[in-house]
C-alpha cells in the first residue's frame, strides 16, 4: 500500500515546486476566474426492470435516487482556482432490499422489495480540484482529491492533469491521471451469512425460524472474498482542435486498469446445474457473482460541434470501449441546441448505446457450477439501449438578478428517458443553477 | 479501431495545419453551446450511464472509483 503513495506524493510535490518557480511578470493578466462562482446540481433518478442482479438476474429492479451537489469554484489568485465539489445521493432500492428479503412485513419474492435496512442507502463524496494557469495561459496544471463514502464502500482518488494551449490557442493537448483506492465492506446475500467460515450452515437458527422448500438439503457454493480493496489507475489523453470558425472538434482516449475485489458481494447468482431451494418465494442464492480481479479498459471517444447560424448548433459525439472481460461498445450522441431568444435554449438530444455480453455473463439458472468466473448482471449483458432527452436554459451574462451577494448567471434544466432492450426503463430530471458572486 | 483513432488525429491535425482562427474571430467558438464536453446538468446523467453500462471514460466523466452497485 505505501508504494502506491510514492507517485501521488511525486506528483504533489511536482505541483508544489512548480508553484515556487513560477514567476509572475509585471504586465496586466487577466484573471482566470474574476470572482468565485457556486452551482448547485441536482437530480432525480428513477428506474424500473425485472433483472435485479440481487437477485440473480429476475426480480425488481425499482430504484429511485435524489442528489444534491454544491460546487465552489474560488480565485486563489489571478492564476489559480480552488474547486470543493460537495455532493450526496440518497436512493431506495427494491433490488438491494433483497439482499435481506426477509426481514419485511411482506412475503419474501424477488419482484418484491422489502422493507428492511438495506432497502436505502446514502452516498457523499467530497473533491477539492486546484489548478494552476500559466501568465500565457497556454499551460494548465491540475490536482484534485476525492474521497466518497456508503455504507459498504469506501473510495478515495488522487489525481493530476496537465494542459497545454498552442497554435494562438486553437490546439489544445491535456493529459490526466487518477488513481482510486477503494475499498468494500462486504454484504453478503442474508442466507449465505452462515455459510461463511465459522458459521453454523444449514444449523444456523435462521433455518429454523425459516423453512426451506424445494431441495432442503442446501449447501450453497459459497466462500467469503479474501481480499476487499479495489484499486483503480485510470489515463487520459486529450487533443482539441479548432478547424474553422465554426467548427471545433475533439479525441479522448482512457485506459484504466483496475485491480482487486471487482465482484459485487450481494449479487447472486442461480446454477443451471444446481437444484433449487426456497424459502417463502425466495430462491436460495446458490452463490454470488465471481468475476476476475483484474478488467483492463480503454474507450476512444471523439466530439465535433458545428455552430449552424445563430438559432442552430450541431453537437455530436461517439465512443468506442473495449475491455479485456469481451465486451465492446458503442455510443452515439446528438444534440442540437436551438436559441430560442437571447436568453434562452431549448436542446433536444438522443443518445444510442449498444454493448456486448461479459465473457461471464449468463441469465438466471443458466451458469454452471463448474466455471470459475459467472455473473448474472444484467448490466454486463448484451443489450442496445436508447434515449431521448430535452433540455431548456436560461443565461443572464450581466447577471442581474441577485441572491444576497450572488448573481444568477444562469439554470439549466433538462428530462431525459432511457430504455433498454432488456426491459430496464428509467428516467431523470436533473437541473443545475450558477451564481456568480458580486 | 486504433487505426481509425489515429486517422482522426491525422485528419483533426491537418486541419489544423490550413487554418489558425485569431481570438477576435472566435465567437462563435467561444459560444455556451460550442463547449466540447458535457453539459454541467449532465453529470447525474454521466454517472448513471457508468452505473449502469459497461462502458465509461473518454466523455470527461468519472472512469474509476465508487462501485456503483445500486
Amino acid at each position: 500500500m505505501k508504494n502506491q503513495f510514492i507517485p501521488i506524493l511525486s506528483i504533489l510535490l511536482l505541483f508544489c515546486a512548480h508553484g515556487y518557480t513560477q514567476k509572475t511578470p509585471e504586465t496586466y493578466k487577466k484573471r482566470v476566474l474574476e470572482t468565485s462562482e457556486v452551482e448547485f446540481l441536482t437530480s432525480y433518478y428513477t428506474q424500473d426492470g425485472n433483472n435485479a442482479a440481487v437477485s440473480g438476474g429476475v426480480g425488481s429492479e425499482e430504484l429511485t435516487d435524489a442528489t444534491g451537489t454544491f460546487v465552489i469554484s474560488i480565485p486563489l489568485s489571478d492564476d489559480e482556482i480552488l474547486t470543493i465539489d460537495a455532493g450526496i445521493s440518497a436512493y431506495t432500492s427494491a433490488s438491494s432490499s433483497n439482499v435481506n428479503p426477509f426481514d419485511g412485513n411482506n412475503t419474501a419474492d424477488p419482484f418484491q422489495a422489502s422493507s428492511g435496512a438495506s432497502s436505502n442507502d446514502v452516498w457523499s463524496n467530497v473533491t477539492l480540484a486546484y489548478s494552476h494557469s500559466s501568465d500565457d495561459r497556454n499551460n494548465i496544471l491540475g490536482a484534485k482529491l476525492a474521497v466518497a463514502a456508503e455504507y459498504d464502500y469506501f473510495s478515495i482518488g488522487v489525481g493530476g492533469s496537465y494542459t497545454a494551449l498552442f497554435n494562438e490557442k486553437n490546439t489544445e493537448l491535456g493529459i490526466n491521471t487518477t488513481v482510486y483506492l477503494d475499498k468494500w465492506n462486504a454484504i453478503y446475500p442474508t442466507e449465505l451469512r452462515p455459510f461463511k467460515s465459522g458459521g453454523n450452515g444449514i444449523n444456523d437458527p435462521f433455518f429454523s425460524v425459516n423453512t426451506i422448500t424445494g431441495n432442503t438439503n442446501y449447501n450453497p457454493q459459497f466462500t467469503e472474498f479474501g481480499k476487499e480493496t479495489r484499486n483503480s489507475y485510470a489515463l487520459g489523453l486529450s487533443f482539441a482542435q479548432i478547424l474553422s470558425k465554426k467548427l471545433q472538434g475533439s479525441l479522448l482516449f482512457d485506459a484504466v486498469l483496475q485491480e482487486g475485489l471487482l465482484s459485487t458481494p450481494f449479487q447472486r447468482v442461480y446454477f443451471g446445474d444446481v437444484s433449487d431451494s426456497f424459502i417463502e418465494n425466495f430462491q436460495l442464492a446458490d452463490d454470488i457473482e465471481r468475476l476476475p480481479d483484474s478488467r483492463f479498459k480503454l474507450a476512444f471517444g471523439g466530439r465535433l460541434n458545428y455552430y449552424l447560424n445563430e438559432t442552430f448548433v450541431l453537437r455530436s459525439y461517439y465512443r468506442y470501449y473495449s475491455d479485456d472481460w469481451g465486451i465492446t461498445s458503442h455510443t452515439v450522441n446528438f444534440e442540437v441546441p436551438v436559441k430560442i431568444s437571447n436568453s434562452f435554449t431549448i436542446y433536444p438530444s438522443y443518445r444510442y448505446y449498444s454493448q456486448t455480453s461479459a465473457d461471464y455473463f449468463s441469465p438466471f439458472e443458466s451458469n454452471l457450477s463448474t466455471n470459475l468466473f459467472y455473473t448474472s448482471d444484467f448490466d454486463l449483458s448484451k443489450y442496445t439501449a436508447n434515449q431521448y432527452g430535452i433540455g431548456i436554459s436560461y443565461t443572464d451574462l450581466f447577471t442581474k438578478r441577485h441572491i444576497w451577494k450572488f448573481g444568477l448567471k444562469s439554470i439549466d434544466l433538462k428530462f431525459n428517458q432511457y430504455d433498454r432492450n432488456t426491459g430496464l426503463s428509467a428516467s431523470i430530471v436533473s437541473g443545475a443553477v450558477t451564481f456568480v458572486m458580486d | 479501431m486504433i487505426k481509425k483513432g489515429i486517422l482522426g488525429v491525422i485528419i483533426l491535425t491537418s486541419f489544423s495545419s490550413c487554418v489558425v482562427i485569431k481570438e477576435y474571430d472566435k465567437v462563435y467558438i467561444n459560444d455556451p453551446d460550442m463547449v466540447l464536453a458535457d453539459r454541467k446538468c449532465d453529470r447525474n446523467l454521466t454517472t448513471f450511464h457508468s452505473y449502469r453500462e459497461a462502458a465509461s471514460g473518454a466523455n470527461g466523466g468519472k472512469t474509476g472509483g465508487g462501485c456503483g452497485c445500486n
